[in-house]
């Protein structure tokens, strides 16, 4: 329980100096913030007024706790561009987000594990070669590089797919399978080999000497085994569908947090991009975090504090 | 010692082992012989690689296949040749006819499951019992092993136990079922030296309560002073000299048991140098043509390099030696 | 050191001792023999390593030779000629949407990106090396500091950093090996930090303390060259990663600035042509994948090579 508590206090340091980083950056990136906002012709002195309006003439470190407090009060801002909303913006580009995310994680494991497994079951067998070379190739693929394929290929040369936008499942496919690509790739790998190690683990001689039969030492001790550091990684594989989605969003037009981002970035769109990309951090703690709890928890070993 | 008949239980007969290494085979259980009966323990003697383990293993079904076959030889269990049998008639009677116990506690048990949950999912592959009955019978069987505070270990993990522990765990995995044979391979091996001692008087009390025929493998004479009934030993995968436990270390018969009788320290003398036996194994990528260990023997003749010799019966035992001389200390 | 001596004397006359004698040495012998035929013959032993291995070589020689035997002007434009597709006029592999010739651009984009990935991964080495003995060896607050660092920066989306960065630091090649080095400093500082904290346990470390060797030294002479075998190992990795990394970001338009070809703006070029002629992008893609192959089965053949040798060692110890 200590444990836990010490990580969520590791956790919240972290989230705070992200919080700064993020802000400093985009804060650092220079530009006039008015230049989006405002048309060309305002005067200086009304640039002036509108920087006072929005805080950027106080020193930086005031303008961040401002900043933070306002949004923990869940008021973090409009967009300059629109006007709109950050809280709604956030509702609806970061339902979009889970849906694609989710989705994508979920493919990385239902399609990476029994890949693995099978290939850990079938070893130097035609499957074996094959599963492993398909994830050795998987992991050099630039999924960028393979959004655009995929949407040539599937879109474009033979019809079957959307190519972008949002939000029906059909839509879904294309950028949920290129998120979760290289995902998946990895996934098979680190399966495969936890599942080999784990058979030649001396338990198993052990469990076979008890009389009970393959499946049962196969399927259950040597996977459960196995899946350790697997479950330990899956908060990682958060951390990388993150980043991934920012390119993803953007090739299949995909309404994320992602792409609203990147766009607010681009127009130099401050609150937008410091809220979003906050959030994202944000999220990226806590994947990294329920890795180090999850791993925790699935390893008896280093439940209970010896 | 009981005087009464003992059944035979385990014949392992000309037994013949071939182990892969670098593309081909070779052998390394050169014809073993051996029996194990009821209300008997048995030791397996010799030095590591000699193939007791892999001897024991066989008997069990578990060799590792793609890397070891048997190559001749049968092992009847109750006449029966567990060889042919089909893998799942084999896994019936593992634990439950026949048991193993092996060395290395700390990781010969999943350390995702607690005990209670190993033994009773044991427990339930062989008899149709409920969960309760099944828990019912595995804290029995870890309280035979002589387990301090069975029912509240059986929701430890293996890591939260000692050793010694652990090994009771595994007697009582293997014992749980009142199997009627029960290998040990080098049970005490991995232990600290106050424990060991522990852990074979519960093995040998168990062994006692069930009437089983045990297998004890080891290299340590000490284990089989302590413990033996009857001992073989083995050298370079066959069995040089089998004896009643008192016979062999009154008076050794084969150059090599000699040996190791004669490299215990003795603690009353004074000064001296360890007798080692000079030599090494020989490698089974190139056996010697004739007796295994003529090599390293002191009393090798020339016949002893041109045929190998037999397993022949003495009065006290079994010898495979042409050339046998008294042994003095 | 074989055997001991017969010791009667009968035995020296016995024909089949001697022969059996003559065997058993020729087999040792064997077993000793050259050292180099034993590696190679690991090596061959693993058909894809040997394979994956050769592959890279050929890649590799191709990067970085291609453009000597391809003697071509990367930037040299040319609108009659655009979007050419392979096989076209002695163009090889084709022209991109000004016209400029493929193939050499491909081979130029190869050179760049291992380029960065070698810059990249070097002074991540160099940085993530020293910082991670420092931090292992020293252990306490220092070690909290570097250890919490590597573990913010690990879990950090490499592409937020750079979408960030677009804005603050501009485009060019800067921008892009500071983010993707930083990354990579984490890794290997992790890595090190980790072997570094394994072996100041070991007895040779406080063997060398009890001499009095300064801390300087001892990381210097004695922990170092046991850091470095699992530190290559992960650059070997991390070139990988840095080749993918540099892609991406000049596909985004980071990096690499026109007319000097990165095989991820190639992409980003050739994407709005793919119906016109695919060649565009699907070359610099299949360039990427070919390149990043060639790299970790490089890596890997070395990894298997130092790794599991100690693996296998150790397994034949264990079962014996």
């Amino acid at each position: 329980m200590k444990h836990v508590i010490g990580r969520l206090g590791y956790m919240l340091i972290v989230l705070i100096v992200s919080s700064i980083a993020v802000f400093y950056a985009i804060r650092l990136s220079g530009g006039d913030a008015t230049a989006a906002a405002l048309p060309g012709s305002a005067t200086e002195e009304f640039r002036q007024e509108f920087r006072a309006s929005i805080g950027l003439d106080r020193p930086i470190y005031l303008q961040y706790f401002a900043y933070i407090s306002k949004v923990l009060r869940g008021d973090p801002g409009r967009s300059i561009t629109n006007n709109a909303s950050l809280i709604e913006m956030l509702k609806k580009h970061g339902k979009n987000s889970l849906i694609l995310g989710g989705a994508a994680f979920a493919l990385v494991f239902l399609i990476g594990i029994p890949l693995g497994i099978l290939a850990s079951l079938r070893r130097n067998s035609w499957a074996d070669h094959g599963i492993m070379s398909f994830s050795v190739i998987g992991m050099a693929i630039p999924n960028f590089w393979l959004a655009l394929l995929a949407v040539w290929l599937f879109a474009s040369t033979f019809q079957l797919l959307p190519a972008a936008g949002c939000c029906s499942p059909k839509q879904l496919i294309l950028p949920a399978i290129v998120l979760a690509f290289e995902g998946i790739a990895l996934t098979v790998r680190m399966t495969r080999s936890a599942m080999i190690e784990n058979q030649n683990n001396d338990f198993v001689r052990t469990l076979r000497a008890g009389g009970l039969s393959e499946w049962r030492v196969t399927g259950k001790h040597v996977l459960r085994n196995a899946l350790i550091p697997i479950i330990s990684l899956a908060g990682l594989r958060i951390g990388q569908i993150v980043g991934y989605a920012l390119i993803v969003e953007q090739i299949f037009s995909w309404p994320g947090i992602g792409q609203a981002l990147v766009t607010a970035v681009l127009r130099r769109d401050y609150p937008v991009a410091q809220f979003f990309s906050l959030i994202l951090v944000v999220l990226v703690v806590l994947g990294n975090w329920l890795a180090d709890t999850g791993y925790t928890l699935a390893n008896p070993r280093l439940r209970r504090s010896k | 010692m009981n005087q009464t008949v003992h059944d035979e239980l385990i014949a392992i007969r000309d037994l013949q082992i071939s182990i892969q290494s670098e593309g081909s085979f070779f052998e390394v259980v050169k014809g073993v012989s051996l029996s194990i009966r009821t209300n008997e323990i048995v030791c397996l003697v010799g030095e590591s690689g000699c193939g007791k383990s892999i001897t024991a293993l066989s008997v069990m079904g578990l060799l590792p296949a793609d890397v070891a076959r048997v190559t001749g030889g049968e092992i009847l269990y109750r006449g029966q040749n567990l060889l042919g049998l089909k893998s799942r008639d084999m896994r019936r009677l593992r634990s439950d006819e026949i048991s193993m116990i092996f060395q290395d506690p700390i990781t010969s048990l999943d350390p995702v499951f607690t005990i209670g949950s190993l033994l009773q999912e044991v427990i339930q592959s062989h008899r149709k019992v409920s969960r309760s009955e099944a828990e019912k019978l595995a804290v029995r069987a870890l309280e035979e092993a002589q387990l301090p505070d069975a029912s509240k270990r059986m929701k430890s993990y293996p890591h939260e136990l000692s050793g010694g522990m652990r090994q009771r765990v595994m007697i009582a995995l293997a014992t749980a079922l009142n199997p009627s044979v029960l290998i040990a391979d080098e049970p005490t091996t991995a232990l600290d030296v106050t424990v060991q001692a522990q852990i074979l008087e519960s093995l040998r009390r168990r062994q006692r309560e069930l009437k089983m025929g045990m297998l004890l493998i080891t290299h340590d004479l000490a284990v089989v002073a302590a413990v033996a009934d009857r001992v073989a030993v083995m050298y370079s995968g066959e069995i040089v000299e089998e004896a009643s436990v008192n016979d062999l270390f009154d008076n050794p018969k084969h150059p090599y048991t000699q040996g190791l009788m004669g490299a215990i320290p003795d603690i009353t003398a004074r000064r001296g140098l360890l007798h080692a036996i000079p030599g090494r194994v020989p490698p089974p990528q190139v056996p010697p043509p004739g007796c295994e260990f003529a090599p390293r023997c002191s009393y090798s003749i020339g016949p002893c390099w041109e045929k190998r010799p037999a397993l022949l019966p003495t009065s006290v035992g079994k010898l495979r030696c042409i050339n046998p001389q008294p042994f003095s200390r | 050191m074989i055997l001991n001596k017969l010791n009667t004397p009968e035995n020296t006359t016995s024909t089949h001792a001697v022969a059996w004698e003559k065997q058993l040495i020729a087999y040792e012998e064997s077993l000793r023999a050259n050292p180099w035929q034993k590696q190679l013959q690991s090596i061959t032993h693993n058909k894809m390593l040997l394979t994956g291995v050769v592959l890279g070589l050929i890649v590799l020689g191709l990067a970085i030779l291609g453009p000597v035997f391809y003697d071509a002007d990367y930037a040299r434009q040319s609108l009659r000629n655009a979007h050419k597709p392979p096989l076209f006029e002695g163009y090889l592999l084709g022209t991109d949407g000004y016209g400029r010739d493929m193939a050499i651009r491909l081979f130029i984009g190869f050179r760049v990106s291992l380029l960065v990935a070698a810059a990249v991964t070097a002074l991540s080495l160099f940085i993530g090396v020293i910082l991670g003995m420092i931090g292992g060896y020293l252990g306490g607050s220092t070690d909290r500091v570097v250890r919490s660092s590597t573990d913010f920066i690990w879990g950090f989306p490499l592409i937020l950093v750079a979408v960030l960065l677009v804005g603050g630091l501009g485009e060019g090649l800067f921008p892009v090996i500071m983010a993707v080095g930083i990354v990579n400093v984490a890794a290997i500082t992790r890595v090190v930090r980790g072997e570094v904290v394994g072996l100041k346990e070991k007895e040779f470390v406080e063997a060398a303390r009890a001499a009095g060797v300064s801390s300087y030294r001892i990381m210097w002479r004695h922990l170092l060259p046991n850091v470095l075998a699992p530190a290559l190992i992960m650059a070997s990795y991390l070139i990988a990663v840095a080749i993918i990394a540099e892609a991406a970001l000049s596909f985004i338009g980071l990096g690499a600035q026109p007319p000097l070809p990165s095989l991820g703006k190639m992409i980003a070029d050739g994407r709005g042509f793919l119906r016109i002629n695919h060649w565009e992008a699907t070359i610099p893609g299949i360039g990427i994948v070919v390149l990043v192959l060639a790299v970790s089965m490089i890596g890997d053949g070395l990894r298997d090579h130092f790794d599991p040798r100690l693996r296998h060692e150790r397994g034949r110890k264990k079962n014996k």
